[in-house]
């Protein structure tokens, strides 16, 4: 209570904030009770959607329970896994590589496994289809929170960590007011990223087919896909909308208030601090003040009760037998999944393999040359809002909303436009994954451009530099370990959207072009499983050693070369 | 007395470097008594913080023994309580809250904490901070932080691992009178201190008694009572002369006399150097000593400190590779110019690059990395061989470090050249080399 109580705060007359939380408190209650009919009803695979406007709030409040659930496993399993990651002695040589590949593997490769393990499990409720879909979300959010984590816990000063071994913390209080408050700033902003990651492949992860089954759940993502489908327009516009409107009000509501908060997580003082009318509400709110102060009671509590060891303590690890027994018993459950895969992959024709071949490198220079155009326009115009405070602030939020918005619900109607011009879909799925991708670079090249040396630009004035000496002796070098880091993820981002990008359903017909997206989604839709396993891997394996390869020699000469200490 | 209330006993401690390990501490003895104020001197990388990790129970020794009262101390001491040079507060915590999170765990009433932390607030002059976030704090609130955080343990044994060096000459002035204020008064619960710096004059005016420890590995060279009453005044005469009796022993722990070389016999074709390591320093300074001993004369290792105002086992280091290149002499405490310093400031800088050339072929680093780039056909080497070879002939030093050294006075003297981008040294002269080089 010291915490909180210390100075006195003075009692405030309830006010208006106070409605509006007790008023966000009900409203919760309500919709929980919404989601359990839902999630406890029938088994209905296929659940009817309307199209008429009314519905849409109830679609998108599915939609966000969702996201936020499978934000919420994010959370957890990003805390064990990255906790376990960099502070178990060794954890790391393993849990980082099966990171980078799970990493790797597109959302439609979790599918069958997911749907037809959990409906199994729940022959009568609808609860497995939802489950299901609520870990194909998952699986879109959760990897750059656990890289975020871990890479934060690497870096905890170890003073900071004496001081709390000084202080006698129990296991939970280092855990709270060390690894997590220093990890804070960056998991915000990663949880924002991760929810837009989320919901990109939202069409997919509500409506899917699979071999014979079609699976359809109430949502914004299954409002879409029927509209598209059918080709009604005003549903695909009201789509959009409803889409955009939750976006910004989940900015507003949750993102903005959360990103203001963590500002006390920073080490420096910010002259620009975010700021967020929400947030300066409920800060003074008196509901405010009962919760954070049981929040306190939550962070003194454990001392008391809970002894001081626990199972992650390093003295808690089992002895040098039982590592061995552990890594022995993890080798051979390694060892059997992989010969199981090798079993499954051997009943593939050859022909089968050259059409994965063919369509791996077809779409292997599809995601190049989207990577190539979407360079070709943010590098400039990145610079030019870099090199501008004024309209990187103005630029932010709006680049922002448009990054978040899953660009596969609008490629339809990209494509109807490109047919209508007489392009096919071979050609305009490249321009599809630009759509999906073009903002991790814009992202980073604005990043890396603001963050460009004064002096260094004042320099190249006076020195009177052209501007193409500029570009490439200034700009271009010092942008670039910026730029890569947006190339690494825009490629990976492009890998992943070609399965929405290289086959679609349009107006009752259906769309594809070679490629090893369409391979996994045709595969998926006739229950192929061999030929989905075999492309999943390709695509896993393609993706993890250009990482490897390419991108990783890349970033270390980038760091040793082009880094401004 | 009765028993000391710390005693470390037959201390060593290791580190482990890539597959090797590196001995940090070497049968380390000493004793600190209540009412003591204890400052272990040494310069930078002789182990002495990681000699007060051990004490307090944040590392655990590789073998020896702490005792605490007489009793085997096994992981932390709870009576003591440490000063951070980094201040390691949390930034996410008001002044309050940081010190409030190190007595929440003791076992104390509600009521008694809050008093506590009312009081080293009160004792250490943090009123009117108690909300504030450590980030709006300059450097001296935030080590007043620091001070009324390991106060508030109530700590029998006070530790503080150079608390004054991340703060401005000033301020590290005013928190040193604090801390002895602190420590003469009867209102603070501290009464024994025990201090890591690299400063004689801090040791001198803080201190009941002076350690002073050397380097590779750390092991305690000398110790030095100090009975001057409190409050000690800079300028008094046997300040002075405690401060300069110390400056003789740092001197002679960091540059024993020379090695005597033996004449090589007559008739020995192979000239013999003595692996000997060479400083870890930049050049530059080295020749700006030759210029202010130019300007103001030779002059005694105490004036030169003063006069450069530079931190004196760095200055040490300076002296020790002129002294290495044969531009000075160390006679006694005194810094002497040779003829051939002489020779070298008065060239240009291209007659210095050939000086030096010359010079640092008679060093045994330099020669070492020749003959294996003799040895080679292609006339360039990998950095890796000649670490690997630095780690065999100097075992104490840390080969990456010197390795940077090494190549850093090689270029200066275009003795031989290294790509950084490829991890090669090449020779001076390898022109397909460079080419490769440019074209990378």
């Amino acid at each position: 209570m010291i915490f909180t109580q210390q100075l006195g705060q003075k009692e405030r007359p309830y006010g208006w904030e106070d409605l509006i939380v007790l008023g966000g408190l009900f409203a919760a209650i309500y919709g929980i009770v919404m989601l359990a009919r839902e999630w406890t009803g029938a088994l209905r695979p296929v659940a009817e959607i309307h199209s008429e406007i009314q519905y849409l709030p109830l679609y998108a409040f599915y939609s966000l329970s969702r996201g936020v659930i499978a934000y919420g496993v994010s959370f957890l399993f990003t805390m064990f896994y990255g906790y376990v990651m960099a502070r178990v002695r060794d954890a790391e040589r393993i849990m980082l590589p099966v990171l980078d590949i799970l990493q790797s593997i597109p959302v439609l490769g979790f599918l069958p496994g997911f749907v037809l393990g959990l409906v199994h499990l729940f022959p009568h409720w609808n609860i497995g289809l939802e489950i299901a879909s609520v870990l194909m979300i998952f699986t879109g959010q959760v990897w750059n929170m656990t890289f975020s984590f871990y890479s934060s816990l690497k870096s905890v000063p170890p003073d900071l960590l004496a001081v709390s071994q000084l202080a006698k913390m129990s296991w939970w209080q280092r855990f709270l007011r060390v690894d997590l408050s220093y990890a804070a700033t960056g998991l915000v902003w990663n949880s924002m990223m991760s929810m837009a990651g989320g919901w990109f492949f939202l069409t997919v992860s509500e409506a899917f087919v699979l071999g014979e089954h079609d699976f359809r759940l109430p949502g914004l993502g299954s409002y879409m896909s029927v509209a598209i489908e059918q080709g009604d327009t005003k549903a695909q516009i009201l789509g959009v909308v409803a889409m955009l409107s939750m976006i910004v009000i989940v900015d507003q509501l949750v993102w903005r208030p959360i990103v203001a908060w963590s500002q006390k997580f920073t080490e420096e003082e910010n002259s620009a601090a975010a700021r967020s009318w929400l947030w300066e509400r409920i800060r003074r709110s008196r509901v405010w003040g009962l919760i954070s102060q049981s929040a306190g009671q939550i962070w003194r509590s454990p001392t008391q009760t809970a002894p001081r060891k626990s199972i992650l303590a390093p003295r808690g690890l089992p002895g040098p037998w039982g590592r061995r027994a552990m890594t022995l018993l993890l080798g051979l459950g390694v060892l059997w999944g992989v010969s199981k895969y090798i079993h499954t992959l051997t009943t593939l024709h050859s022909h089968d393999w050259i059409d994965l071949v063919i369509s791996t490198l077809t779409t292997f220079l599809r995601v190049m040359i989207a990577v190539a155009l979407a360079s070709l326009w943010t590098i400039p115009i990145g610079v030019l809002i870099g090199r501008n405070p004024q309209a990187a602030r103005a630029c932010q939020p709006i680049i922002q909303m448009a990054a978040s918005f899953p660009a596969p619900m609008i490629f339809p109607a990209v494509v109807g436009g490109m047919l209508a011009l007489g392009i096919g879909l071979n050609v305009s799925s490249v321009l599809l994954l630009l759509l999906g991708t073009q903002w991790y670079v814009l992202f980073n090249v604005i990043a890396g451009a603001s963050a460009l040396p004064r002096d260094l630009w004042e320099f190249s004035r006076l020195a009177r530099f052209s501007l193409t000496h500029r570009w490439r002796t200034l700009i271009l070098p010092g942008i670039f370990p910026h730029l890569l880091t947006g190339w690494i993820t825009a490629t990976g981002g492009a890998w992943n959207a070609s399965i929405v990008a290289e086959y679609m359903k349009y107006r009752g017909q259906t769309l594809s072009t070679v490629g090893l997206g369409s391979s996994i989604s045709i595969a998926t839709e006739k229950g192929d499983f061999h030929i989905l396993a075999a492309a999943v891997g390709i695509m896993a394996l393609t993706v993890v050693s250009f990482n490897r390869f390419v991108w990783r020699p890349l970033s270390h000469r980038a760091q040793t070369r082009y880094a401004l200490q | 007395m009765g028993t000391p209330l710390l005693q470390v006993r037959n201390l060593f401690h290791h580190f482990a470097v890539g597959r090797g390990t590196i001995e940090i501490l070497h049968d380390v003895n000493l004793e600190v008594n209540e009412h003591e104020v204890v400052a272990i001197l040494g310069p930078s990388g002789c182990g002495k913080s990681t000699l007060l990790r051990v004490i307090i129970g944040l590392e655990t020794p590789s073998s020896g023994q702490i005792l605490y009262k007489g009793h085997e101390q096994h992981g932390l001491n709870s009576c003591a309580a440490l000063v951070f040079q980094s201040f390691a507060l949390f930034p996410w915590l008001t002044v309050q809250q940081n010190i409030a999170t190190c007595i929440a765990n003791l076992p104390l009433d509600p009521a008694e904490i809050e008093k506590r932390i009312k009081h080293v607030i009160d004792l250490v002059g943090l009123e009117g901070f108690e909300e504030a976030y450590p980030k709006e704090l300059s450097g001296g609130m935030k080590q007043r932080v620091g001070f009324a955080r390991a106060l508030a343990v109530e700590p029998e044994l006070l530790c503080m691992d150079e608390p004054f060096s991340a703060l401005d000459v000033l301020t590290g002035e005013t928190l040193r009178n604090e801390a002895i204020d602190l420590y003469m008064s009867k209102t603070s619960p501290v009464n024994t201190i025990l201090i890591v710096t690299h400063s004689i004059s801090e040791a001198v005016f803080m201190a009941t008694r002076i350690v002073v420890m050397g380097a590779h590995p750390g092991t305690i060279r000398a110790i030095v009572e100090n009975k001057l009453p409190y409050p000690r005044d800079e300028h008094h005469p046997e300040f002075i002369k405690l401060s300069q009796r110390l400056h003789a022993l740092v001197t002679q722990t960091m540059m024993p006399p020379a090695l005597e070389v033996p004449e090589p016999a007559p008739g020995e074709a192979v000239r013999r150097l003595v692996p000997q390591a060479i400083p870890t320093v930049s050049l530059l300074p080295t020749i700006g000593l030759l210029e202010v001993l130019e300007n103001e004369g030779d002059m005694d290792l105490a004036t030169l400190t003063r006069y450069v105002n530079a931190e004196f086992t760095q200055l040490l280091l300076v002296i020790q590779a002129a002294e290495m290149l044969g531009w000075v002499t160390t006679p006694g405490q005194r810094v002497v110019m040779t003829e051939e310093g002489r020779r070298f400031l008065a060239a240009d800088v291209n007659q210095r690059k050939q000086l030096l050339n010359r010079k640092l072929r008679e060093l045994f680093v330099f020669d070492l990395v020749l003959q294996i780039l003799d040895h080679s056909e292609t006339g360039e080497v990998e950095e890796e061989v000649v670490l690997s070879q630095l780690a065999i002939h100097f075992p104490l030093e840390r080969p990456a470090r010197m390795m940077r050294t090494v190549v850093a006075w090689a270029r200066y003297a275009e003795l031989f050249k290294f790509s950084s981008s490829r991890k090669m040294i090449y020779r001076q002269d390898a022109v397909a080399a460079e080419r490769k080089t440019a074209t990378v």
